[in-house]
């Protein structure tokens, strides 16, 4: 199977990097959306594995005959010597779970958990949901996420398991935009996004103070609403 | 008890069983569709609207409130109900609370109410539960009735519903619905029930039923639609072997319900369905409605639908099927020649034959207009002759009989009108034009062909306008003497409702005064009267003859209001309707003396008779499994919750308060902590709280800005449902969301939470694109994980789930505090210590063209505030920066005049 990977390598990596040239940012700098609060308990800084810089999806060998294999089509992947199962990024990785598995081996998972420990800034627990009855083991496995600081992703087919790890990959250095709020890139919708952004100040607020102030005299008037600790 | 006004009805002898049996013992009355259980209710009502009496009213709509405010207000009722909505604020509630009497409150604010103990529950003398089958759907009434038993042991709980077809489904779906309402008796009052029925037999209204038959065409085109939806339904048992036989009967498949029977069925395995199954269900949809309009409309308007099916059909090429059938091809057939008939031997120069542009032959088509009449509206013709002609000799009863009219919808209403006033060819005429296009020639010939009959002979002419005309003018001449209208006559257009239907009378009065040079005294007076409803269609002023929609009346009384006020002597009832039906023998037993007769417009031997009488049959059925169900209902005696033994009532506190050591000897002070969630004010509209509340863990309702359920002080969770998750991905506001959760709290959590009725599956079957789509919500859901990492994912299957999986997080861990969780706003100042930047200022700044999340901390480091930012020259922010572009346009926006924001947003206008 992974004879035909070289010519794909070539057409995903260039879309990859694309993306980062449109995102304009660096690897990694998303993770300063989260507030430095996140490195009070535990040390979230991933660890860079040797071959962990790649465009490819890295797959540990335990996961060799998976059927979510086939379904990762859009993204290339190599086997590699990693902890998780899969890493999907530099400070992404992920283990995947069959419940089935689970309910007969419920100590697995757990043993999986405490090896990992928290390398990785994202870990994700994948679970395919592929028994009738799924309800317990999610409840357990939901707490133990929280615990362990895994992210738990459901998936229902091994197609969509597939697919959520290719979308880790392929996003993995996207900007949140696509999630924000959309704003107009005219300059009122943005002066208009940016004042009203201080609670007190309303849309109509945001006009009328724009027509009677400029831009550098309406910002000092937020430093009045709310104390700066810069 | 006995101090009822002498304005008010007197109540029948079965009321007053009703009434005097719940009266003395709490319980949940059915009662037959239409036998007024309004009514009954009304009386409760009555009796207890005064301050020293606190009853609460739950289950009613606006409408069925605004309606028994004004029936006490017209008995003279002094103290009147009031309405507890979000109108009045919570601070003045318990002083509403406290002046007593009758109480319509909205749901959601009783909840939080009881939960706050702002409602002085000991103080309150009962509740009544109105439409009480609703009881195990909606689960805040059932929540309101454990809170409220469980502080108050006293208090009534009496129950009302008239759906008796409800309780027909599901496993002890009674027995269920008397759990959550606490009551131990069932009171069952069937039609069928031997003092209803013997006290009705004595006040029975004159019924003549028609039996209409319908023409040849149209059972033909019926069978076809049979046939059609008999192979429909044998296709979806094919494809879906395990769907509940029975229910997908022919019968049922004609009837009203069928849809919501279906996606009952379906629902939770629709992600699995093929497409195939998905549009049959469309179909059989579609069908039904064919059957309906073959029925209730004309020919014109039928043919309409079947055309542009169709028309649809070959458009998209949607089909299923059942167009190719041979049943199909005969109903297309017989659609067609009820409307017209082509006949190829005359020869026209302007055929304006639009469907058969494509044949462009040497012998042009001609269409020869045949334009049938509905049978039923002959049959109401020879009805309202019979009343007029009995209204000429009426003295001895008292003057002519009000006429009440009754058609199923608005549409059917404003035909009959048009009919009874411009005759059935002006209407199909009309209709014709407008839905195929201006055919003078064949109109006019038509029409020609019409008078030619209608001279020739003479015997049945009178069906014309002219001769409809004469018999007006001698009733309403004879009726001027004697009549005595205290209703208030307008010459006013008659209101109508829709706008279709407006524009169908606009059409209609164009029509109508062309025809008005003709026959000059027949224009009909349009007027509006002051009745209670706005639906109606008035017709004659004298005698007052009205037509009334049965359904889609903004107001649900309008109809019931319409009756009383307009108190008729005949009624023709156009279409049946199993609870108008009801109600009339109920009024006519409440004004015994009255005459009243009932002329029942039926097709023999169609759908529409099968459909009247499938309903009748469900009811029956339904009192009958509701019968045999109570003879052998076991009731627990605490079933009332009066005492302290009733489970339901008990909060399952073993498990919830932290489990005490038992190693530890007594005099070990060892104190149980009460668990709380705290849960904002929003989320009361779920069932969740409810569920957790039941659990044991108390529940402190306040308005939370940042999540919506606190379980510790770390733990904080945002709800969300599938389409709420969906809808909130798409604009932005689940992003924010996180954003503040994790700002305020170390585990901030998305709980999505399923449908449990529907499947537990995010993404449906064959949904998945090849390629990964920033539009699916799998792929949104991804990117939210990427940029927060800290945030967990709760996947839950049920509400019930949610509230197990809650109260297992909170285990030995400590208990939120309501006060912090108010105060954390999603500008507040308070700040985790860590955290050493002030987030509103850093919002502010992402915000800003230029800055971006990774050089937001370095500027931020560089400057104290923000003014000294707009000190900053262009060359040092690129320094701070490190980049050059984003400076540039940083400066840009700091620096850019106002006047030329303006004018920049001007051209942009």
């Amino acid at each position: 199977m992974p004879v035909s990977w070289p010519a794909r390598v070539t057409a995903a990596s260039s879309g990859s990097r694309e993306g980062a040239v449109l995102g304009e940012l660096p690897p990694g700098s998303e993770a300063s959306t989260v507030p430095p609060a996140a490195s009070g308990d535990s040390d979230p800084c991933p660890t860079l594995k040797p071959g962990a810089k790649s465009n490819c999806i890295i797959v540990s060998a335990r996961q060799r005959g998976n059927p979510i294999l086939k379904f990762v089509r859009n993204i290339p992947w190599e086997f590699g010597e990693i902890v998780p199962d899969y890493v999907l990024g530099q400070s992404t990785c992920a283990l995947f779970l069959s419940l089935r598995y689970h309910n007969l081996n419920p100590n697995y998972i757990h043993e999986r958990l405490q090896l990992l420990g928290k390398t990785y800034a994202v870990q994700v627990l994948l679970v395919q949901v592929d028994v009738k009855d799924p309800h317990q083991a999610l409840k357990e496995l939901a707490k133990m996420c929280i615990l362990a600081d895994c992210t738990l992703i459901l998936a229902w087919s091994p197609e969509e398991a597939g697919r959520y790890l290719e979308t880790y990959k392929a996003y993995e250095q996207k900007p949140a935009d696509l999630l924000k709020e959309k704003v107009d890139q005219d300059f009122l919708s943005i002066v208009t996004d940016c004042l009203t952004s201080v609670k007190s100040v309303n849309k109509t607020d945001a006009l009328s103070l724009l027509s009677t102030f400029g831009v550098s005299h309406l910002l000092p008037i937020r430093v009045q609403t709310g104390p700066c600790h810069c | 008890l006995e101090g009822t006004p002498p304005v008010m009805a007197a109540p029948l002898e079965h009321e007053n069983q009703v009434f005097l049996d719940l009266f003395h013992q709490d319980g949940l009355v059915i009662c037959a569709r239409g036998l007024g259980i309004d009514r009954i209710l009304l009386r409760f009502l009555r009796l207890y609207c005064e301050p020293a009496s606190l009853v609460l009213v739950l289950n009613t709509s606006p409408a069925e409130e605004e309606y028994f405010i004004d029936q006490l207000r017209s008995d003279g009722v002094v103290h009147l109900p009031r309405r507890v909505t979000n109108e009045i604020t919570s601070n003045c509630r318990y002083e509403v609370y406290t002046q007593g009497g009758v109480l319509f409150a909205t749901s959601r604010i009783l909840v939080v109410d009881f939960l706050t103990d702002r409602i002085p529950s000991n103080l309150i003398t009962g509740i009544l539960v109105y439409k009480a089958h609703r009881i195990i759907e909606s689960c805040q009434e059932a929540f309101i009735l454990r809170l409220f038993r469980q502080k108050n042991k006293n208090g009534f709980i009496k129950a009302f519903t008239d759906n008796a077809i409800a309780f027909h489904t599901g496993f002890c779906h009674v027995e269920r619905v008397m759990r959550n309402l606490f009551v131990r008796k069932l009171y069952l009052w069937p039609r069928f029930h031997i003092a209803v029925n013997s006290f009705l037999e004595k006040h029975k209204p004159e019924v003549v039923e028609i039996h209409v038959s319908m023409t040849p065409a149209m059972l033909t085109i019926q069978t076809s639609i049979l046939d059609i939806l008999n192979v429909c339904l044998r296709e979806l048992k094919r494809y879906n072997p395990a769907l509940e036989v029975e229910d997908l009967s022919l019968e049922n498949a004609i009837g009203k319900p069928f849809d919501k029977t279906i996606r009952h069925y379906l629902d939770p395995l629709w992600h699995q369905l093929g497409a195939k199954t998905k549009s049959l269900v469309q179909d059989l949809k579609i069908l039904r409605t064919l059957l309906q309009y073959l029925t209730q409309y004309d020919c014109v308007t039928f043919l309409n639908l079947v055309e542009s099916l169709k028309a649809t059909e070959k458009a998209f090429g949607q089909n299923s099927g059942w167009l190719f059938l041979d049943s199909s091809t005969s109903m297309f057939v017989n659609a067609r020649a009820r409307v017209y008939r082509i006949s190829d031997d005359k020869i026209s120069k302007k055929s304006k034959v639009s469907e058969k542009m494509d044949i462009k032959e040497r012998k042009e088509l001609k269409r020869e207009l045949v334009l049938e009449s509905n049978p039923k509206w002959e049959a109401l013709r020879e009805v309202l002759k019979e009343i007029e002609s009995e209204n000429k000799n009426s003295e001895d009863l008292g003057g002519p009989g009000q006429v009440l009219i009754c058609a199923s919808d608005d549409r059917t209403c404003a035909q009959l009108r048009e009919y009874i006033i411009a005759g059935a060819e002006a209407l199909l005429m009309r209709l014709y034009n407008k839905t195929f296009g201006k055919d003078e020639r064949a109109g006019e010939e038509w029409i020609k062909d019409r008078k030619a009959v209608k001279s020739k002979g003479n015997a049945r002419s009178d069906k014309g306008p002219q001769a409809k005309k004469a018999k007006v003018e001698a009733s309403s001449k004879q009726n001027k003497i004697m009549k005595k209208q205290d209703l208030t006559l307008t010459q006013m257009m008659g209101k109508t409702e829709e706008e279709n239907i407006e524009e169908e009378m606009e059409g209609y009065k164009e029509l109508s005064s062309s025809e008005e040079i003709s026959i000059e005294e027949t224009k009909p007076e349009d007027f509006h009267l002051n009745l209670a409803s706005d639906a109606y269609y008035g017709i004659f002023k004298t005698p007052l003859t009205i037509i009334h929609p049965l359904q889609g009346c903004s107001d649900p009384y309008a109809l019931t209001r319409v009756l009383h006020e307009v108190e008729p002597r005949y009624v023709v009832l156009y279409d049946a309707e199993l609870t108008f039906v009801r109600q009339l023998e109920i009024y006519k037993a409440s004004k015994p003396g009255k005459p009243l007769r009932v002329y029942f417009l039926i097709y023999g031997g169609s759908t529409e008779e099968q459909r009247y009488l499938t309903v009748l049959r469900k009811e029956k059925e339904a009192f009958e499994k509701l019968i045999r169900e109570k003879a052998s209902m076991v009731i627990p005696e605490e079933r009332e919750g009066r005492d302290e033994t009733n489970l339901d009532l008990v909060r399952d506190s073993t498990s919830a308060t932290v489990s005490t050591d038992t190693r530890k000897a007594g005099g070990q002070e060892q104190k149980s902590v009460q668990q709380t969630i705290i849960v904002d004010m929003r989320e009361f509209r779920s069932e969740l709280p409810s569920l957790i509340h039941r659990r044991g863990i108390d529940i402190e309702p306040v308005t939370l800005e940042v999540g919506d359920y606190i379980l510790t002080p770390d733990i904080c969770i945002e709800r969300k449902s599938i389409s709420d998750l969906i809808g909130s991905l798409n604009n932005g506001r689940l992003y924010s969301q996180c954003i503040s959760m994790s700002r305020y709290y170390k585990r901030p959590i998305l709980l999505i939470e399923f449908d449990p009725s529907k499947s537990f599956s995010l993404t449906s079957r064959g949904s998945l694109h090849q390629e990964i789509s920033s539009n699916d919500i799998t792929s949104k859901l991804t990117l939210l994980t990427l940029h927060f990492p800290r945030l967990r994912i709760l996947w839950c299957p049920s509400p019930h789930a949610t509230a197990e999986l809650f109260e297992e997080l909170k285990q030995n861990r400590s208990q939120p505090d309501a006060a912090i969780a108010m105060a954390i706003t999603a500008d507040s100042e308070i700040v985790p210590e860590s955290d050493k930047y002030n987030p509103g200022s850093k919002d502010f700044l992402l915000k800003i063209p230029g800055v971006n999340a990774k050089n937001c901390h370095v500027l931020m480091n560089h400057i104290k505030s923000i003014s000294e930012l707009v000190t900053l020259s262009q060359d040092k922010l690129s320094e701070i920066l490190g980049n050059a572009v984003n400076a540039k346009q940083l400066y840009d926006f700091i620096h850019k005049s106002y006047a030329e924001a303006i004018s920049q947003g001007k051209t942009k206008r």
